[in-house]
Parts: C-alpha cells; structure tokens; sequence
C-alpha cells in the first residue's frame, strides 16, 4: 500500500508538472484527490489491513493528500500566473480610437460672457434684476430724462410697435403725455432700473442683463445685441465709488493689471457722466490694431444717476445719490475670444459655436 | 464736428503739442476721434515760376520748361499740360519728393530731354478728385514757398466727437473757450467793427414774429451794393477743411459765421423779399415750399416758416427756400441770425427727413444772446468779402425774452457727489473761467440747509452763478459740479470701493435654475445659440404661430419684423442652415423669450408684452461613430427634455400625447406634472418642415422656465438608505401596441406595491412572434424592503400577484 502511495506521490508530481491549463490541473485535481480518484481507490483497500496498519498508512494518505493539495494550489497558481503573463502580452487595444459618448456641447460666447459678467458683479453684492424687453417709452426714455423731441434721441434709433396692436388700449404711463405711453423695444436695459427703483426702496444694488434692440445693422451693429447694467443707490454714494467699483470690475474681468480711464461724456439720465476706457488686452496699452493705436478700448457708459431719474422713479435727490453703468456684452466677448466680426454672433453657425 | 487747429489759434493760443491738445480735450468731455494733416503728404512740393516753355524736340503733346524753384538756378522740367503762360506761378514736385497718390519724384529722362521735377495739377496734390492741367497759384505768392503752407495746408483737422448735450462746442469759437480754460490762456474774439451808411436799416425791412413761442428771436442786418463771386481762396480753403462745400461768397460767409459762432446765419436777397417785410410764422397745413434741395415740401401747423409778405421763403432752421436765395445778380441783401425753440426745428428736420448744419445746430440749442455779435459779425465779413454798405442798425425783434438761468452751488455737495473735496476757489476758477459769471451772495434756498442754521462758513461756500446762455445743457447743481469735474480731470478723483453692504441677498433661484438646465443640456451634447428675437412672419406661418405676434412698426426688413412666438422658428432655420453646411448631426437649444400680447398690457408696472422665458431645443441627425452612428429620434428628444427635469429634482413627470401644429402627431407629446403643463417635445410637423426647408428627421423641445422653477426642487432632500438587499425579477407581457409602458408600469407600481422599488422597461419587441398588432414589453423589477430582507418565498408570491392583475386588468398575456 506504502508503495502505491509512493507511486502516486511520483506520478501526480510529474503530471502536476506537465499540467498547463487550469481545466488540466482541475482534471488531476479529480483523478488523484477525487471521490473516485486513486487516493480513494487506494484508500478504499484499507479495509482489509490489520488496525495498526491501517492507522500508519491513514496517516500517510493523509499527509499526502495534504502535499497533493499544496501541490496542485500551487499549479494552478502557477498555470493562473502563465495564462495572465499570456493575456497580458496578447494584441493590444487601439487606443487611437475615440470614446463612446455623447460629446459635451457649448456655451454661446454671448451668454457666457453675459453670466461672467454678472458673477463679477455679484461678488461686489450686486443683484440681478431682469425686465420687460417690449417697453413703453416712458420707461425707456422719459423716465431716464430723455424727452420726446431731445436729441438725444438720435443716440438710439428705436424701433416701435404699434400700441394698438398689442391690445395696449390704456397703457398708464406715469407721465401721460401720450407720448410716453407708445411701444418701443427697449434701446437698453436702463428702463429695469426705474422698474426696479419703483418697486423697492433704497437701497439698490443691482445690475441688469438683457437684450436690447436698435434699429441699426452694419458691420458693427447688430439690430439685437445685450447688455448688462449696474445700478447703484443710496445715501452719500461718491463717483470715486463709481471709479473704485468699475475699476475692480475691469481687474477682474480684464485681468489684475488692466487699467481703468474715465472720460466726461454726456447720457440724459446720468451727471456727470463717463466713458469708461480699459487699457488694451491685446497690447497692455502700447498700442496696436484693435485700440488703434491708442492703447485703449472704450467698454463702458457711467455716470451720477441724474435727478430727474431719481425722481421719476420715486426717490428723492436730496437724500439718496447714485451711480449707473452699462456695457455691451458683444462688445467684451468679441475682445475676450478673439471674435472678429460681430455679425457672427447671430448666424449659429454650428462651427462657430462648437469653439467656446 | 471738424476743427481746424489754424483756425482755432485765432481765438486762442495753443502753445501745446497736438498730441497733447487732443488729449485735453479727449479728457475734457470733447472727444477727438481723428486727426488728419491734410498738408503732410506734400513736402517737397514747392511754389514754382514758369520762366520759359518750348516745344519737346521728339514730342508733340510735351514741353520743355525752365522753372525758377527759388534756388537761384533754374531746373529743366519736362511738362505734359497745356494750360499756362509763362510767367505763371505753378506747384513743382522737387526731385526726391514723393506724392500723395504714392508718385515719386526721381531725375527722369524723357524722349531724350532730361527732366528734374515735375509740375502738378490739384489731382496728383491729392487736393480735388479731378483736374484739368496745371494747378495755377495766385501769382502773389513767394517762389520757394512749401505747398502746403502756400495754400494753407500746413494745418490739423480735428475730428471732434461733440455729444448732443454740448451745442455750445459746434463753433470754433466755443472749443477756442474750451481750450483756454484747459490751458489757462486767454480767449480772442474776432472783430464786429462795422461802419453803416446812415440810412437805418429799419426804413428798408420790418420783421414780424407771429409765434414767439417757437421763434424767440429774429434780428436782421441790410447791406447794399454787394457783389456776388467766389470766396477768396483762404476762405474756400477753411471751409473745405471743415467739410463745408464753397458755393459763393455771400452762401460761404454765413457757413464761416455758423463754424465760428454755432450761430446759423441766412442770407436773403432782399430784392425777393415780398414788401421788405419778414413774417415768422407757423405753416398752414397743406402749404409748400420748394427747398434749395429743388424739393417740393408739403408743410404742415408743426412747421415754421420765414415768410414774406405773402409767400413762405425758409423753412426756419432747417433750409431756405429755392425762390428767395441769393443769385449771381443779387445786390442788396437782407442777413438773418434767430434763435428758435429746438424742438420745433427737431420735429420739422424729422418729419422732412432733412438733416442740415443748421438744424443739427438749432435742434440742440443755440445762444440766443450771441445774435447781435454774430450778425454783426457776418455784416463786417461780407463787406470785406463782397463790398457794398451796411445799413444803420440791427433790426432785432426778441419777442421771447429769455433770461439766462442761476444756479447754486454748494461747495460741500461736490465733494459729496464726487467723493473728493475741490476748495471753493477752484470751483470759482474753473466756472468763471467757462464763462460763468458769480450773482452775488445769494442765499441758497434749497431743501437740506436751513436757513436758521446756516453758518459762516456754510454761506460762504455757497455760491450763485450765472450760465452762459451758449450752455444750453447746464440748469442744475449737478450741472456745474460737472463742469467742475470734467475741467479738474476725473482722473484727480481717487477711486474707492463702495462701502459695504448690510446684508448679502440670496442668489435668485432663477440663476441656479438656468446654471443646471445649461449644463445638463451641455451633457446631452447640445450647442447654445442665440438667435435675434425678431423673425420673418413666414418662419412662425410654418407653425401657425403667426397669429398675435407683436409687430414691429419701422422693421429693418420683413425678415426681422415680428417678435418671435416660438423659439422654433429661429432654431429650425438653425438646423437647416447647418445641415446646408454639411453637418451631420447638430444639437442647438437657446434660453430666450416669446412674445405675445396679454389683457391689460402696459398698465400700473404690468409688461405691455407677455414675455414667457423658454428653454427650446432642436436635434437632427447623429455624428458618425465607429461604436455606431444613430440619427436623433424622439427619444433622443425625451432624454434631454429628461435631463433638465433631473438636474432640476423635478419628479412625477408625464408625458401625454399631443395635437399640436408644431409636432407630427404620431411623436409628440406633452410635458406635464400633475394639471401643470412644463413644455412639449416631438418630431418637427412634416408641414412646417417643408415650408422651413428642413431636412426630415428634426427633433424639437421647449419648457416653460418659470413653470420649471415653480416645480424644481433646487436643494433635494435626502432620504435614508435601505439597509436590506434587494431582489431583482423581471416580467415580460404581451400587450396590444396601442397600450403605452406607462399604463402597464402603473399597474405593476399599484400591485407591487409596498415591496415593488422601481420598474424599468428593458425591452420592446413587435414582430412576427408576438402576433400582429401585439408588442411584448419586458421589465426589470426590484423588490425591496425598508425594514427587513425579503423572502424568497414573498417575492414570489408578489410578482404571481402582479403578472396575474397585469393579465386580468390589461388583457396581457405573459410571456412564455
């Protein structure tokens, strides 16, 4: 009996060997340690030993089961390692091949501007007010000081609609002189800062983004465009605020060394007013093509919010003092991406926008 | 407006470089928007005599020239032109020079005759568009002489950019008080010394003003014995250099007092005027005038005229009439300076579509106490023009007397508006220097001092002034502060940030909602646009949404008329804009309004429009992949109207069938929670594709963004985590094609409930199998508890239950 284990000793140690797959070693795995394997056949024998012996050659079946079963583990890990080796070496993928999936779309370069816009300013504690973009005159010229017959008016071609048509039948336009009550649409965001004083007491903080329509089309004007306004009212507010605030707008926007010029210009509903310039992002203000020559960019309106304003929107100019500003959203993306020709902004091409 | 530097030393002297003066006035409110130095492209131009021409030897049609240059030693010059004499004084282009087309002037050679120079026309000056010859120059000047300072181009245009607040800057006269202020130097008036025949003007003309209201003021001169002729050349020159175009004399006179002054002159001859008689009055509806533009104007009560005694003559303030002009036989003449109400003069420059000098003037406000000094003005400088004798008198009737307005000034409230303090003798400086004279110590009687408590010190910084009736913009404090401001510079004002807040707002939730519909749909691959909001009435007829849209009045043009009632009638043409680009496959949405009319529109703070902020979007098509490429169908559409319902927490959506004209009716549907309808999504209507010319296969959604947000739960809450796992079964029926998933997944949901967690419809299957008219839908169910691990036993006895109600309730059969 001895000598059988022996024998299967020998032989399940060079079979083990040979073995190079996992279903090999699995398949000795049963031919030796099996319920009908040749340890059991052997062991099956036993009956007809004597005690003693049967004890001595269970102890040695045992131990060599025990070997058996170290053995083949250690064939199957071995035959696991060669067959990674063998998967790990095998062709690879081509990694060349683009991903599955539906790829991320875009943002419009005006909306991501506009919104960047506004953040900068909501850092600063400025709200954002939004309004009606059909607007009556009144809102979007008498009340920002600009009346019927002002020259002014030159500044902002508008295009009308017809009241009636509407079914605006009696509009109550605070001023009511007739002419405050026709249809316009809007010439800028400025008629939300009446509607927003008019519904809320000072202090505002606030600014305004939204489309603004001017009957203009050319190279460098869209009939559309957007603009974001501030507004900013309350007790002893000073034009050096004006300056600190546009000032730190312009380093966020621009960049930290961006430089702010404020230059006297004239808007009915602010006085003083300002053009606001902003050194060149495109040469630091040494001057090149885009400021032609100048070193400047011109990007801003501001101003001293005019009394009339303060009190056609229903706060006194004795207490209460102002600044507002407005911007052209086209305007800040075209020098923020490089944009070229403004008339692209409303073509969607969808070459154009998959840039941004 | 052009200003001629040259021109501008008269007044004042300008002892800065250009640069320097452009800047100045840049920072003081007056913008220089270009500078032009029309003599810089001429150096080496000269003044030249023709000392002697022959023929050329080898050639018919040139000549040889001996030219004196002022060297001492006459130059040989070949010359084409026939138009001179000898001893003509001619513009010779020296050797080396180069000229303004980019001609350059070398020793040349020509037909065997040597050539040093050459001789020019105004053409090849660059000074006219066409010329015939030499360029013949007054004889009087010098030989030697540059070209440009010989015909005085030795100057600098500026271009400056004057806001319509600033009439006062119109004039040379008014910069040239502008820049004396910025350099502290002295302002020189020009001469109005006249002296008049002792006839009185007022024996001739009698000037009657009918409407005081629109026409404040009319004075007139009469001079006689004048000739008509063209302008001496300096005068033609300066004001061609602003512009002007020279006509004659008389014409270019009063266009030199209106650059001077800002003061509008009209000449008339008086010999045409109806009984030497004046009358200023509004126009009779349905009255004409003929205008010098040879127009026939029909006038209306809006308008006002300069009359005779019987016909209109001058549409007052915007132009003269075609009858009562001066002619090249005029002698005597009758000169008007007036001031008029300038809305009048807006409103008849609007109605006429006529736009002059003048009017831009007069429609911005224009001095009514300089019209002595500038008809004065223009009486001594036609004299010295024209000749003839200047009648005793102004005749001036100022029917409307104005008063020039006061204002006060508080020393203290410029340094509140502005933030920084200015000493009350800085602010006397700089106002008396524009022309602001001090009333005295008048009490200030404004609201927020009273008087009881005014102080010293507080009087003494309070001060009254006087504006100059040419500053039609200044009525108020904030007026003169800045004035104030403009003259220091806003750079002496240091910037500060504004003090703080007393309490950060909450962010609108509107901006969270926008923030994660953009991204979502971003992750669904779609591209933002932004399309005008305005479309071509066609484009919203293909939806049948025309009906109702706002109309623009005064459209650019019919493509961009009407105020868009649907977003897809900009993203549509979107699509089939791209797709005749060669795209594939596109995914468009834009965030934007539609506009329609509502009941009491405009009312108190209501809008006039009902503006509804939509999020719409369009898909066609799919990009080609290697892992396989799918064109966009509904489903595609669903899922992104999906994914911003899920960005948003937005839960207990449905989505119900639809009739629309926008949608084909076999894939469209609505978007609803609960009765609240949130938008719709579907195939474009096969009509509407047509008549946009879109390609088949376009997807379209729209959601009503405050409908969102009334349903978005912007900050979900969470629930806990059942601790127990889960049991996954499926269940596949066969239903007729016409039952939807949803109505099978109700009535497992109901059943199954409280052990049923969810149930997903993983397979669709019509086909032969399933017989005709039958589909088969499989779905994968999960069984889970909160509070315990289920049973095998429980589970199996649930979805017995379900497949049994699903059979009896939907006629399903299982599926074997």
């Amino acid at each position: 009996m001895n000598d059988r284990l022996a024998a299967l000793a020998s032989s399940a140690q060079s079979e083990l060997e040979k073995a190079v797959t996992l279903d090999a070693v699995e398949a000795l795995r049963v031919k030796f340690l099996g319920k009908k394997g040749e340890l059991a056949a052997i062991l099956g024998g036993m009956g007809k030993l004597a005690p003693e012996e049967r004890k001595a050659l269970g102890a040695a079946a045992n131990t060599l089961k025990t070997e058996l079963e170290t053995k083949i583990t250690a064939a199957l890990t071995r035959v696991q390692d060669q067959a990674l080796e063998a998967e790990l070496k095998g062709p690879r993928l081509d990694v060349t091949l683009p991903g599955r999936g539906v790829k991320p779309g875009h943002r419009h370069p005006v909306s991501q501007t506009l919104e960047d816009i506004c953040s900068t300013f909501a850092r600063l504690g400025f709200v954002i007010e939004q309004g009606p973009e059909i607007e009556l005159d009144w809102y979007n010229f008498e009340a920002l000081n600009v009346p019927a017959d002002h020259p002014a008016r030159d500044m902002q071609d508008t295009f009308y609609v017809d009241g009636k048509q509407v079914g605006v039948t009696k509009p109550k336009a605070p001023g009511g002189d007739g002419v405050g009550e026709q249809v316009v649409l809007r010439t800028h965001t400025s008629p939300v800062q009446i509607r927003t004083m008019l519904a809320q007491k000072p202090p505002v903080r606030a600014v305004m983004p939204g489309r603004v329509y001017r009957k203009d089309s050319d190279q460098t004007h869209t009939p559309m465009f957007h603009q974001v306004e501030g507004l900013l009212v309350d007790e002893k507010v000073t034009f050096a605020e004006l300056k600190g605030t546009l000032d730190a707008f312009a380093r966020a926007f621009f960049g930290a060394k961006s430089k702010t010029r404020f230059r006297p210009s004239f808007f009915p509903f602010t006085e003083p007013s300002a053009e606001v310039d902003v050194s060149c992002v495109f040469c630091a203000g040494k001057g090149c093509r885009v400021c032609k020559q100048t070193g400047w960019l011109e990007v801003l309106g501001s101003g001293m919010v005019h009394p009339n304003v303060f009190r056609h929107a229903g706060y006194d100019p004795s207490k209460v003092t102002g600044f507002a500003f407005g911007m052209g959203v086209e305007r800040l993306a075209m020098l923020r991406y490089g944009i070229d020709d403004l008339r692209t902004m409303f073509e969607n091409d969808y070459r154009f926008v998959a840039q941004f | 407006m052009k200003l001629s530097l040259k021109w501008l030393n008269e007044y004042v002297k300008v002892d800065v470089s250009v640069d320097e003066l452009a800047r100045k006035l840049t920072m003081a409110g007056l913008e220089i928007e270009g500078i032009a130095k029309p003599g810089e492209g001429l150096k080496g131009v000269v003044v030249a005599q023709i000392l002697a021409s022959e023929k050329h030897p080898n050639a018919d049609k040139l000549s040889v020239t001996k030219i004196d240059d002022g060297s001492g030693t006459p130059l040989q010059v070949v010359c084409g032109a026939k138009n001179y004499k000898v001893g003509d004084k001619i513009p010779l282009a020296t050797v080396g020079s180069e000229l303004p087309g980019g001609m350059k002037i070398g020793k040349a050679r020509m037909r065997d005759v040597d050539s040093f120079g050459m001789l020019c026309s105004s053409k090849e000056l660059g000074l006219t568009e066409e010329s015939s010859g030499l360029l013949i120059l007054d004889p009087s000047l010098k030989v030697g002489t540059p070209i440009a300072q010989a015909l005085g181009l030795d100057d600098v245009i500026f271009e400056v950019n004057v806001t319509p607040n600033r009439s006062d800057a119109l004039s040379h006269l008014g910069i040239a008080r502008e820049v004396a202020t910025l350099l502290g130097a002295d302002l020189k008036k020009p001469s109005t010394k006249l002296s008049e025949s002792s006839t009185a003007a007022s024996s001739k003309i009698e000037i009657k003003i009918e409407d005081a209201e629109r026409c404040w003021r009319y004075a007139a001169r009469v001079i006689e014995g004048v000739t008509v002729k063209a302008s001496p050349a300096w005068m033609q020159q300066r004001l061609g250099a602003c512009g002007v175009r020279p006509i004659n004399n008389l014409v270019d006179v009063g266009n030199y007092v209106m650059l001077e002054y800002g003061q509008p002159v009209h000449v008339f001859d008086l010999d045409r005027v109806g009984g030497g008689k004046i009358v200023v009055r509004t126009a009779k509806g349905g009255e004409k005038l003929k205008t010098l533009d040879e127009k026939d104007r029909v006038l209306d009560a809006q308008d006002l005229l300069i009359c005779d005694e019987k016909v209109p003559m001058v549409l007052a303030g915007v132009m003269g009439g075609i009858d009562s002009g001066v002619t090249e036989k005029t002698t005597r003449i009758l000169l008007e300076a007036a001031t008029f109400q300038p809305a009048t003069i807006r409103r008849s420059s609007k109605r006429h579509a006529l736009h002059s000098e003048s009017s831009h003037r007069f429609e911005r406000g224009t001095d009514v106490s300089v019209i002595p000094e500038a008809i004065d003005r223009l009486a001594a400088l036609i004299v010295e023009i024209a000749g003839g004798t200047v009648l005793q008198g102004r005749v001036d009737n100022y029917a409307n007397k104005k008063e020039p307005r006061q204002v006060t000034l508080r020393t203290s409230r410029v340094g509140e508006l502005l933030g920084v303090e200015v000493p009350a003798q800085e602010c006397e400086r700089i106002l008396s220097s524009l022309g602001f004279v001090r009333a005295g110590d008048a009490p200030y009687a404004g609201s927020s001092i009273s008087s009881g408590l005014r102080t010293a010190a507080s009087a003494s910084s309070t001060s009254t002034w006087i504006v100059p009736q040419a500053r039609v913009d200044v009525s108020i404090e904030e007026d003169l502060i800045e004035e104030i401001a403009r003259i220091r510079g806003f750079d002496a004002i240091p910037p500060a940030l504004p003090r703080g807040l007393s309490a950060l707002e909450p962010e609108r939730p509107q901006l969270a909602l926008e923030r994660r519909m953009r991204s979502a749909l971003a992750g669904q691959g779609f591209d933002e646009v932004v399309n005008y909001s305005f479309v071509a009435p066609a484009d919203l007829a293909a939806f049948q949404a025309e009906q109702g849209a706002i109309a623009i009045s005064n459209p650019l043009s019919v493509e961009q008329s009407v105020m868009r009632t649907t977003l897809f009638a900009s993203l549509v043409p979107n699509i089939a804009r791209s797709v005749r680009h060669q795209a594939t496959g596109v995914r468009f949405y834009e965030l934007g309004r539609s506009y329609r009319p509502h009941a009491g529109g405009g009312e108190g703070s209501k809008p006039v429009a009902q503006e509804t902020l939509e999020l719409a979007g369009a898909l066609y098509g799919g990009s080609r992949s290697w892992t396989g490429s799918k064109d966009a169908d509904f489903y595609d559409a669903r899922a992104a109207v999906e994914s911003v319902l899920s960005a948003l927490h937005i839960e207990g959506v449905t989505f119900e069938v639809l009739d629309s004209p926008w949608y084909h009716p076999r894939a469209s549907a609505v978007v609803k929670r609960g009765d609240v309808l949130l938008g719709t999504v579907g195939e474009l209507h096969p009509r509407a594709m047509k008549r946009l010319d879109a390609p088949a296969g376009v997807y379209l959604f729209q959601l009503d963004v405050a409908k969102l947000l009334e349903s978005a739960a912007l900050v979900p809450q969470a629930a806990p985590l059942s601790k127990f796992p889960s049991v996954n079964r499926d269940l596949a029926v066969v239903v007729p094609v016409a039952l939807s998933a949803d109505q099978v997944r109700s009535v497992i949901l109901e059943v199954g409930k409280p052990l049923v967690d969810d149930a997903i419809v993983f397979d669709v299957y019509e086909g032969k199998q399933v017989g005709e008219g039958k589909k088969n839908l499989a779905f994968a169910l999960r069984y889970r508890s909160a509070e315990r691990t289920l049973t095998d036993t429980e589970v199996t006895e649930a979805h017995t239950r379900i497949v049994a109600e699903v059979s009896k309730r939907l006629g399903a059969a299982l599926r074997a």
